[in-house]
């Protein structure tokens, strides 16, 4: 089956292999390197092709390279002093002698090419430039109440000067900005260049500027990728920083970003504590940040109440939930913990199974007032019990919630426990959290006995194993390598390893497809990783190749 | 500079570390990289050009532009033992681009690509049944996960990525390509 697989692969490779067209020595030509033969076109079929290939190569190159030819030719021929870049969405870029005279305006987007027009700004002041382009842009409605920032970067090789040209051009447009009556918000920074900061920025397209604000914002906070970020416009990514934890050094701003184009921070609040069933004033801890998730801008808010933490996403468009966890307050003291969780039961215990609470018969679905009140009649038992059990065996649920229909926390950790082979009393919990994600409820429970960790998925609803991932500790390995016959090289085959993860997860050879099968050396072991899928699961092993035995494994639902 | 023949044995050798090398060669400008780099690529980026435009003149235009491009712009790329994702994305993107072109003007030209099968001496009477089923009795996406697995030796998984699909999605779409593929190849052994 395998071999006829591989067998069908060679021929079909070879098909496509010999169709392709020899064109090696037309693109060798072109690409400047004549070997000694010389490429006579004659057919006029071809030699319009060729004006077309070079044109469109010559327009991909343009917009690839635009930054660095741009950059690089005016230093070598002109005197440039300072290179002053603006970003809004247009992105153009100035380029000024030591007299700040402009020598030249490049638009380096479309939309900067429609902001320049026809004006021409050689040999004018810098300030002149700026009042202009900026009374484009504000005409233009690239500038506007939804958004309103503007990021001025300044390149220069003496850092001194650039600085003192950045701050001079930053207040001048912030003067600008203001005296339209109109709130702008203007980042400044002066660059420092770099080779990377290049290259990311031809790579997507934008200044180096952009660039190097981006990567700012990526080294104070976590979970965005360069990629995600360099779509945004200044605006979306001035909101990011101003409303961020951490401060972006070297980046001087003046105004707010506007987030008018949003719902606001107050309704996105509203949102999440009607969500939570709790009220304003018995919120103990709150931080809002604006954020993107997965390509959407999101209002991030946290908060503590009676108890708990949580934490919602709110779309900034919409004001759709997009994603809201709920879990145990770890930080708070015990004392503090329990009487605000006493007052607030009927709430939290709602909140995971908002859906259908409402229709909660055990008297405690009274609707989002629960906390306000500072109810008394709701079951203070379970809570009690959720203080007492910290850490190891909280129940976040209560009976209240299997009538909204989901299990428990106990019967979601039996669930794990059993299908881990484990009992309670030999597991320290490390995690235990209702987590709401992509509409579906789920508990995230992971757990550790002896040296192994297990991570759980536990469908809230229908109690099913959605995702688990057992873990060897790694130091312990170390130790067992180093002992024993750690230098031994592979003693099982690519084969046998293939046969020990099949069998563990109970699938035959012929009904999986893999994906990949290395031997590999981590961490002082020698394993096969070994990957594969069978329908719409996917399997992923690590098997010690000294020994056989698994030392990870992951199934997942595609 | 290598000899013709172990040129012919490097022909569409997709080994992702040879292929970083030859680009980082590219970087330095050497245009015996590019030829390598040629070779051992060709076959999937017109391949997958064709796999996707059917049409062998546009996906021949497509394969130009993209060696003339990776020739001036290698140094966008940063090696991560990964070019042939690399390679596929800059493709694909040209792709998307001469659709997007066409898609202003009108639909893209149908062309008699049996023709040019036909006529290509360098293809085995076995190449021309294999590619011509290709390209009449598999979807665009079938045929385009077939070739991307057999030519470049990208794994379901990357082939997920490359074209934005579900894995399951592109497990079952290979699977049933196969088995169309299989019954020609049945018919013909």
């Amino acid at each position: 089956m395998k071999i006829k697989e591989a067998n069908e692969n060679a021929k079909i490779k070879q098909a496509y292999t010999n169709a392709v067209p020899d064109i090696c020595d037309v693109i060798l030509s072109e690409c400047g390197q004549e070997k000694g033969k010389v490429i006579i076109m004659t057919e006029t079929g071809k030699k319009k092709n060729t004006v077309k290939y070079m044109m469109a190569a010559a327009g991909l190159v343009l917009m690839l390279g635009a930054g660095t030819l741009i950059t690089n030719i005016y230093r070598l021929n002109f005197a440039v002093a300072s290179t002053v870049s603006l970003d809004v969405n247009p992105s153009i870029q100035i380029t000024v002698n030591e007299k700040e005279q402009v020598l030249d305006v490049k638009a380096l987007n479309k939309d900067g090419g429609i902001v320049v027009g026809d004006m021409d700004f050689k040999g004018s002041d810098i300030e002149v430039t700026m009042n202009a382009l900026i009374g484009s842009m504000l005409r233009k409605g690239y500038l506007n109440e939804l958004a309103n920032s503007i990021l001025i970067s300044v390149d220069n090789n003496d850092p001194a000067k650039g600085e003192m040209l950045q701050e001079k051009l930053t207040e001048k447009v912030n003067e600008l900005l203001e005296s339209d009556g109109f709130f702008g918000a203007v980042l400044g920074q002066t660059i420092t260049e770099s080779g990377d900061l290049q290259q990311l920025a031809d790579q997507y397209g934008i200044t180096q500027g952009k660039a190097q604000l981006i990567q700012q914002i990526l080294e104070g906070t976590t979970g965005h990728t360069f990629e995600e970020l360099a779509p945004l416009s200044i605006n979306e990514l001035n909101l990011i920083i101003s409303t961020g934890r951490s401060e972006v050094e070297k980046v001087s701003s003046l105004g707010n970003a506007s987030d008018k184009a949003y719902i606001g921070e107050e309704k996105a609040k509203e949102t999440a504590f009607q969500h939570a069933g709790v009220s304003a004033q018995d919120i103990v801890y709150y931080e809002m940040d604006m954020d993107l998730e997965k390509g959407v801008m999101v209002y991030e808010i946290e908060f503590k109440c009676g108890g708990f933490e949580y934490e919602y996403d709110i779309d900034a468009r919409t004001g759709k939930i997009v994603k809201n966890k709920k879990e145990i307050d770890d930080d708070m003291p015990a004392g503090a913990q329990k009487p605000a969780s006493g007052a607030d039961s009927g709430a939290g215990a709602k909140a995971p199974g908002t859906d259908s609470s409402g229709a909660g018969s055990s008297g405690s679905g009274t609707q989002s007032s629960a906390g306000n009140t500072g109810t008394s009649n709701h079951t203070g038992q379970n809570n009690t019990g959720s203080t007492g059990g910290s850490g190891s065996g909280a129940p976040l649920a209560g009976a209240d919630q299997t009538a909204s229909g989901i299990i428990t926390l106990e019967q979601a950790k039996e669930i794990a426990l059993n299908h881990a082979g484990q009992s309670a009393s030999a597991v320290y919990f490390d995690k235990l959290e209702l987590d709401h994600d992509d509409g579906k409820q789920k508990y995230e429970i992971e757990f550790i006995s002896g040296n192994t960790e297990y991570e759980y998925d536990i469908d809230a609803v229908t109690g099913a194993v959605l995702k688990y991932d057992w873990d060897y500790d790694d130091d312990h390995n170390h130790a067992v390598a180093g002992g024993g016959a750690g230098a031994a090289s592979a003693a099982i085959t690519s084969d046998q390893a293939k046969e020990i993860a099949l069998n563990h997860a109970g699938q035959s050879a012929s009904s999986v497809y893999f994906d990949k099968v290395e031997l590999d050396y981590d961490d002082g072991v020698q394993k096969y990783e070994i990957e594969f899928v069978s329908g719409n699961m996917e399997y992923e092993y690590e098997i010690d190749a000294a020994t056989g035995a698994i030392l990870k494994y992951e199934w997942d639902e595609d | 500079m290598l000899s013709e023949t172990s040129m012919e044995k490097r022909k569409a050798d997709c080994n992702p570390d040879a292929v970083d090398k030859c680009i980082i060669g590219i970087q330095r400008q050497d245009s015996g990289a590019l030829e390598e780099f040629y070779h051992r690529t060709s076959a999937s980026v017109y391949g997958f050009a064709l796999s996707v435009l059917k049409n062998t003149q546009d996906a021949e235009d497509i394969m130009h532009d993209f060696y003339v491009l990776v020739w001036s712009a290698a140094d966008k790329y940063r090696p991560c033992g990964k070019p042939m994702a690399w390679v596929l994305t800059v493709t694909r993107n040209l792709c998307l681009q001469k659709i997007r072109e066409y898609g202003k003007k009108s639909d893209i030209p149908q062309e008699d690509w049996e023709n040019y099968i036909s006529g290509n001496p360098n293809m085995t009477a076995e190449d021309r049944v294999i590619l011509s089923e290709c390209l009449r009795s598999l979807s665009d996406e079938e045929r385009q996960i077939v070739m991307l697995h057999a030519v470049s030796g990208f794994k379901h998984r990357e082939i997920a990525r490359l074209l934005e699909m579900p894995l399951s999605t592109v497990l079952s779409k290979y699977n049933r390509a196969m088995k169309k593929l299989r019954k020609i190849y049945g018919g013909e052994q």
